[in-house]
């Protein structure tokens, strides 16, 4: 087992002294590392980083997001992925390289309120993210409830190696969509759909907590799949 | 397209899923079609007001300050005091709400709840004169709303109430001509207990008290305002879609009997028995 | 009628020693549509602090190319003071507005946000001595509930004089018929002062001890807004994190 020493910290706190790579959420100051954010900081051989209980979801390319169409131009589709920026998805990368605005109607393909699945293409920090529909399950999401949770703590509704999932899944007999940016889609009996939205604020609630997928299942009145 | 409305907009797949769920009875939250989110009333949270109250009904939160002040009366009414209700819906209480002076639907919002507090006669302003033409009291009744989850109608007007039910206010006394605080402090002149209702249709299904997902998805929206006898004093369609002439008839029933409930709620939280 | 400001015990009129801060509760989390909220009680003051963003920012060419825009509004409610306030905002609101502003920038990374904006809303409910450095309490605490990147938290809180004696935190009758006044704020963790203000004539020995004063009570809060913030956050449960992805 690598030695790693965990504590909860807030902004500003000094979490460790020496010589460090700093991984995420940490200030360096000469020798010292701070903690800018609410949550579990760790010390170990990689370095030292804050897992973050709150915040905004920040792009990163190739993620997986849930995104909402709120507006066309004659050559993208603008998209709110729950982000401090709204995302574009270019219209030749769903009509191919020989679109032209004159031929094809955007509207043809995805209308104002449609919800999306789709990846992360580009982004940097000097323009807005570009998304990409190519992949399994990307596109127009016809049906389903959707619900947001907090997008720092999407890994943990997920699981280790999607283990979360799997167990809400099974148990209620839906199947979910999680964006990266905290955006989950639920499909499913409206009673499974219920369970679900139960399961998911559990996970949002109790995500610093241990034994986590225990008190899901236990919620869920039944075990699910085991990591 | 402003950043507003790009936020506003609807998942259509939302709304087809709703309709599905009422069909069946049932709502997004567990709830039944006329059933409240729960409702919590506090009283005299803020202590230099002369009634306060703070309502939350489900994640809705509003904030009621009554000020009873002096003032001159208007010339056609000159033997009556002053009652004035305004609402602020503040920018920190949705992602949506601008700085900025309130727009038409907080105007609409305010107005329709002071119809309601005003039309139900709930103050004897005949009893807040204190010199006839010159000098009569004024209520200020101030709603500070905090955080958004539909209903605003109602819930403002439920803090509205309470903090009228409760606010007590210092008596004036003329001496040679000028005002004078006395130690005197007195509840106001109450008759009666205004309680408004607020429906919406969502498809062909009615439910009480909409969220704010079921506002956004909703036709048209009902408010009814019932005194303590039962009488409907006020009312306000909002919304462009319609209600059919059955629905209007229920929606007084539901109102009537919603509102009897939820005034038992206000004199529990206000201890106000009269 | 005169109120006896300090009494020959060395009382102040609502019973506090010179050094002592009036009650302070901090709560995290109050507001389910901003993106970080908290609310504050300081003496009488009851204030909520909002936090929404970062967002895109509207007009468009206000946004700056490498960093968050921060915005500031501090209002109060018309049944916030003794008689009713205009809702209309002040010259005193816009003021406070910007210093406030002012005080949280150098601990917010805004460079960690290019082109977007991040807005502060408070709320005053009901007002007191000390409602700026009350706010900035909640505000940099809202700010933390938001997931946004700081350097560090700030804490702030008043000294002033009353009765020739330098005291901490004026209330309202003190701010009034004290002699001075001087709010400070601070980033605990760097020992940087972010907002000052002073009116009223302190001498050179004053100045040091209200100075002092005001740092001890700085100090205080942050130890309630830590404990606020640990509570919202930690408050149960044994922590883990070895399940996730």
């Amino acid at each position: 087992m690598p030695d790693i020493r965990r504590k909860y910290v807030i902004p500003g706190e000094l979490i460790a002294e020496g010589n460090y790579r700093p991984v995420a959420n940490v200030l360096r100051v000469g020798e010292k590392y701070y903690s800018t954010r609410v949550g579990m900081a760790e010390v170990g051989h990689e370095g030292v980083r804050v897992i973050p209980l709150s915040g905004p979801y920040i792009p990163r390319v190739d993620d997986l997001v849930v995104g909402k169409v709120v507006d066309y131009s004659a050559f993208a589709w603008e998209v709110d992925i729950n982000s401090c920026f709204f995302a574009f998805l270019p219209a030749q990368s769903v009509f191919g390289r020989d679109y032209s605005p004159a031929e094809d109607s955007l509207t043809s393909k995805f209308a104002v309120g449609d919800m999306l699945a789709a990846k992360i293409f580009a982004f940097d920090r000097t323009r807005d993210p570009l998304l990409g529909l190519a992949g399994p399950g990307l596109g127009r999401i016809p049906r389903g409830e959707i619900v947001k949770i907090t997008p720092t703590k999407v890994p943990r509704l997920i699981g280790k190696r999607g283990s979360m999932i799997r167990t809400i899944e099974m148990a209620t007999n839906c199947r979910l969509t999680i964006g990266q940016n905290g955006v989950v889609v639920i499909n499913g009996s409206p009673d499974g759909v219920l369970m679900s939205l139960k399961a998911i604020k559990l996970v949002e609630e109790e995500a610093h907590t241990a034994d986590l997928t225990q008190k899901v299942q236990a919620l869920l009145g039944q075990r699910g799949a085991t990591a | 397209m402003s950043a507003v409305k790009k936020s506003l907009v609807v998942e259509q797949l939302r709304r087809n899923q709703m309709i599905e769920l009422l069909a069946q009875g049932k709502r997004m939250d567990g709830r039944g079609l006329l059933d409240y989110r729960a409702i919590k009333i506090e009283t005299g949270i803020i202590p230099k007001a002369s009634g306060s109250a703070k309502v939350t009904i489900g994640d809705t939160q509003v904030i009621a300050g009554v000020k009873v002040e002096t003032g001159t009366p208007f010339p056609d009414t000159p033997d009556q005091g002053l009652l004035i209700v305004n609402a602020e819906l503040l920018p920190l209480s949705s992602p949506y709400a601008e700085p900025g002076p309130p727009d038409e639907g907080v105007i609409e919002l305010a107005r329709v709840v002071d119809r309601g507090i005003r039309e139900s006669q709930m103050i004897d302003v005949s009893q807040l004169v204190i010199k006839e033409g010159e000098k009569v009291y004024a209520v200020f009744a101030d709603v500070s709303i905090l955080n958004t989850d539909g209903n605003l109608f109602d819930t403002t007007s439920y803090a509205v109430v309470a903090a009228l039910l409760s606010a007590k206010y210092t008596k004036y006394e003329m001496v040679d001509g000028k005002l004078r605080p006395t130690e005197v402090k007195e509840a106001l002149p109450l008759r009666t207990i205004p309680v408004s209702v607020t429906i919406a249709k969502i498809g062909d299904s009615i439910v009480v008290d909409p969220t704010d997902e079921e506002e956004a998805v909703m036709d048209a929206r009902l408010t009814l305002t019932t005194d303590s006898n039962g009488n409907i004093c006020a009312g306000q369609k909002g919304e462009p879609g319609t209600f059919s002439f059955d629905q209007m008839l229920s929606g007084a029933d539901t109102s009537r009997m919603k509102g009897q409930e939820i005034r038992n709620l206000l004199k529990e939280a206000t201890g106000y028995t009269g | 009628m005169t109120t006896v400001l300090l009494d020959d015990r060395g009382l102040r009129h609502d019973g506090r020693r010179v050094d002592e801060l009036r009650p302070v509760k901090i709560e995290v989390g109050v507001l389910k549509n901003a993106n970080g909220s908290a609310y504050i009680e300081f003496g009488k003051n009851k204030i909520i602090a909002a936090v929404y963003g970062p967002k895109e920012v509207h007009p468009k060419h206000m946004a700056l190319p490498d960093r968050a825009v921060l915005r500031c509004r501090y209002h109060m409610s018309p049944f916030s003071t003794d008689t009713r306030k205009n809702p209309a905002p002040s010259r005193r609101e816009i003021e406070i507005s910007k210093v406030i502003r002012e005080a949280l920038e150098p601990a917010v990374l805004l460079y960690d946000y290019p082109r977007t904006a991040i807005d502060v809303f408070l709320e005053v409910l009901q007002s007191d001595g000390g409602s700026r450095c009350a706010s900035i309490a909640a505000s940099s605490v809202a700010l933390a509930d938001a997931g946004i990147n700081m350097k560090d938290l700030v804490c702030a809180c008043a000294a002033g004089k009353i009765a020739d004696q330098v005291v901490l935190d004026l209330d309202d009758v003190e701010d009034k018929e004290g002699s001075g006044d001087m709010p400070l704020a601070m980033m605990p963790n760097f020992e940087q002062v972010t907002l000052f203000q002073l009116d009223g004539i302190l001498s050179s020995q004053q100045f040091k001890q209200a100075f002092s004063f005001a740092l001890d009570g700085c100090k205080r809060v942050y130890q309630l807004q830590k404990e606020a913030l640990m509570k919202k956050y930690f408050g149960q449960g044994e922590p883990s994190m070895e399940e996730s992805e």
